[in-house]
């Protein structure tokens, strides 16, 4: 080595060449135990044991297959013997489906699915291809002829009609044509038809909710539907069957051109029926539909009149003359022409009254209240239809005075149902609902005290005994309310031919603030008979439901100090006149 | 030791016609394994079909039960209930002829039982109101559910 390394004082210092593997011991063991069996073979031979070899191979190879058998074995037996019931997938439930069964409150079904059957013809497969396209027809009449030629003169197996009911499925069948198959599909079935369905809804093929119920609690049902349950709704079939076909029979005998009914718990604030005439029409005129309701808001305005203090029942009231605001005169529709309380004021729905109320309460208080009342904000409710109300631009003294007798605002009835069920409930507002026992995330909120709540049921109770309302009366049930009547705008003009007839009701109205309790709506749009005012048109159909549903509800008929239990006056209260205004 | 090993031994060896008895017993044996495993695999497969079956009757049933739920919802719809009870010339009960349980007693006696008693249709109701006279028409809301 005589070649001079110049750097090789600052190189690192190599490591030894040789280096022990570094090994795990258990390693070591394992390839010693196999160097040992490997070598038995020459040990064997070196000890003149040659028979040994064979024997150590055949007893290890025996003991790993035993081995591992009897791990097989341990597992097999342990899965036969202990595996749990239904296995993995058991959280499949055998009647799941995409949408659960719609249900009233008491598990009446108001939709369904219903397994129908798409139509396919193979036209390769079909023999005599007129024929066949013949005896499909008359099997099926609501099949198109052009699509079915089209399909049996193709080439390819195409659907030609989907949505065969197992009846028409059947129907086809039986004339055993070759080519033609039917595939299963689910659909949405509501085998009420027209009724209650604007409650409901409707859902697309594609199992997803559109409309009504079934786009509000679209992801509900379709959990439910997963598990295998059906979707209760608040809606009792009985009240809304009822209630339809009371509705029906006022909007006929009144010729109108819309009717809308609500009837709903006060306590809980969920709808028990909900129906809008009429019934073929898509919109909902329940949760979208807007209208200056007239009269009945004369009860929001005596509520707060009541409720701030300004006024109590006895306050007077100078109806005398008109009420001039500015160069606008404010006249009743029947005038007294006197000095009138609180009361008379309400029962007489006089307009003068409550605008002077209304106008001395002032904007601050009116807006107050009526935001309170929900009457500013669209209703309540899970259905995606609720409108936003249309809410006056300015708070003047003219508007007040409008609002005070219902005009100027234009809200939907579902809000009216929530501000009245606030009213008559103890004076907490709730929210509406369309779920079986009403809302369990919503607060209900105080609006006004007990005792407004209070004195409102007995001015309106005795509003139907000897006020505007009394053709809403039902034998014992003490049905209490407001009548209104409202002319539409038509052209810029208050036109008196179309009206809006309402009358809000509420039954029983004694008992203590948090007794059950019912509301009913009934608004009629634009009837064509006269009287057109909400104590002729509507008042009557909320008489007959209250009378035909009190015994759904539970509801006892009793007597009160106006009527006996058999509807009979009490003789000292007498009717003062009635022009249902 | 030779003592118990040597017979065994034999015993191990003895042929019969060149093969052992213990690999032909043990052909015997695996033989008679096979076949009673097919036997329970066949079974099995049996049941298993027969299981596969009754789900599929038990969810063509619960179609069919849904279907005629849809049905009987359709034929129960109010608005036709309340047609046909209309064209039958029923109504509403009137509230004079309602009355209460324990008001039962107190009701004026049957004035004079009918000469033909017809068989009255349904009686009217199961609410605790009862009709107070005896021909009494059945209250269609009730009656028709």
């Amino acid at each position: 080595m005589s070649v001079h390394d110049p750097h090789a004082w600052d190189r690192p210092v190599r490591a030894p060449a040789w280096r022990p593997r570094l090994r795990l011991p258990s390693w070591r063991w394992l390839a010693e135990a196999m160097w040992w069996v490997e070598h038995s073979f020459g040990r064997a031979r070196a000890d003149a044991r040659p028979e040994e070899d064979t024997r150590v191979r055949i007893f290890l190879i025996l003991a790993v297959f035993s081995l591992v058998f009897a791990g097989l074995a341990i597992g097999a037996a342990r899965a036969a013997l202990f595996a749990p019931k239904g296995g993995v997938g058991s959280v499949h439930h055998p009647f799941a489906m995409t949408r659960a069964d719609l249900v009233d409150r008491n598990g009446a079904l108001l939709a369904t699915n219903i397994v129908h059957y798409g139509l396919y013809i193979d036209p390769a497969e079909v023999w005599d291809r007129p024929l066949a396209a013949r005896q499909i027809k008359q099997a099926l009449p609501r099949v198109s002829m052009k699509r079915l030629n089209r399909v049996l003169n193709g080439e390819r197996r195409l659907i030609v009609l989907p949505g065969l009911t197992p009846q028409e499925k059947a129907a086809v069948h039986a004339l055993a044509l070759g080519g033609v198959t039917f595939e299963p599909e689910d659909r949405r079935v509501y085998p009420l038809g027209a009724s209650a369905r604007h409650v409901v809804g409707a859902s697309d093929g594609g199992g997803v909710g559109i409309t009504g119920a079934e786009l509000a609690f679209n992801d509900e049902i379709r959990a439910a539907g997963q598990k295998g349950q059906a979707f209760p709704l608040s809606i009792d079939l009985r009240v809304q069957g009822v209630l339809e076909n009371e509705l029906a029979a006022a909007a006929t005998e009144t010729q109108a051109k819309g009717a809308v009914g609500i009837v709903a718990d006060v306590q809980t604030g969920e709808i028990l029926g909900m129906a809008s005439w009429p019934t073929d029409e898509g919109l909902n005129r329940a949760t979208s539909a807007h209208y200056e309701m007239g009269s009945v808001f004369k009860t929001f305005t005596v509520a707060a009149g009541l409720d701030t203090g300004r006024a109590d029942m006895d306050t007077l009231f100078d109806a005398s003359e008109a009420f001039m605001i500015g160069n606008r005169r404010i006249t009743d529709f029947h005038a007294t022409n006197q000095i009138l309380t609180l009361e008379e004021v309400y029962l007489h729905s006089s307009n003068i009254g409550t605008s002077r109320l209304a106008v001395e309460m002032g904007p601050q208080v009116m807006r107050d209240y009526f935001t309170r009342f929900g009457l500013l904000d669209a209703a309540p409710i899970e259905l995606h239809e609720s409108a936003r109300p249309r809410r006056p631009r300015k708070w003047d003294d003219s508007t007040l005075a409008s609002l005070s007798f219902g005009y100027g605002i234009m809200i939907t009835p579902l809000q009216m149902t929530a501000a009245m069920n606030a009213l008559t409930n103890g004076g907490r507002f709730i929210p509406l609902s369309l779920r079986k026992g009403g809302r369990r995330d919503a607060q209900a909120r105080q609006v006004v005290t007990p005792e407004t709540s209070a004195a409102l049921l007995e001015l309106m109770r005795r509003n139907v005994v000897r006020g505007s309302g009394t053709r809403a009366d039902a034998p014992g049930l003490r049905v209490g309310g407001k009548t209104g009547s409202a002319n539409k705008l038509v052209n810029g003009r208050y036109d008196p031919t179309h009206a809006v007839g309402t009358f809000a009701a509420v039954f029983p109205t004694d008992g203590p603030l948090d007794a059950r309790r019912y509301s009913i709506l009934i608004l009629v749009d634009e009837p064509g008979t006269y009287p057109r005012t909400g104590g002729f048109v509507a008042a009557p159909a909320v008489g007959r439901i209250a009378d035909r549903i009190a015994g759904f509800l539970g509801v006892e008929r009793r007597a009160d100090p106006y009527r006996t239990a058999l509807g009979e006056a009490v003789p000292q209260y007498q009717d003062v006149e009635g022009d249902g205004r | 030791m030779s003592l118990l090993v040597l017979p065994l031994q034999r015993l191990f060896a003895w042929k019969i016609r060149g093969v052992r008895w213990v690999e032909i017993i043990g052909v015997l044996l695996v033989a008679a394994m096979i076949f009673s495993v097919y036997v329970a695999k066949a079974a099995a497969a049996r049941t298993g079909s027969d299981i596969a079956d009754l789900e599929r009757q038990i969810a063509e049933n619960g179609r069919r039960v849904r279907l005629l739920r849809a049905e009987a919802a359709r034929l129960e719809r109010p608005v036709r209930l309340e047609a046909l009870s209309r064209d039958a010339g029923l109504v509403p009960v009137d509230v004079h002829r309602l009355a209460t349980e324990d008001r039962l007693p107190t009701l004026a006696p049957r004035p004079e039982p009918a000469p033909a008693p017809a068989p009255t249709p349904a009686p009217a109701v199961a609410e605790p109101e009862a009709p107070v006279a005896a021909e009494a028409a059945p209250a269609t809301d009730e009656a028709a559910r």
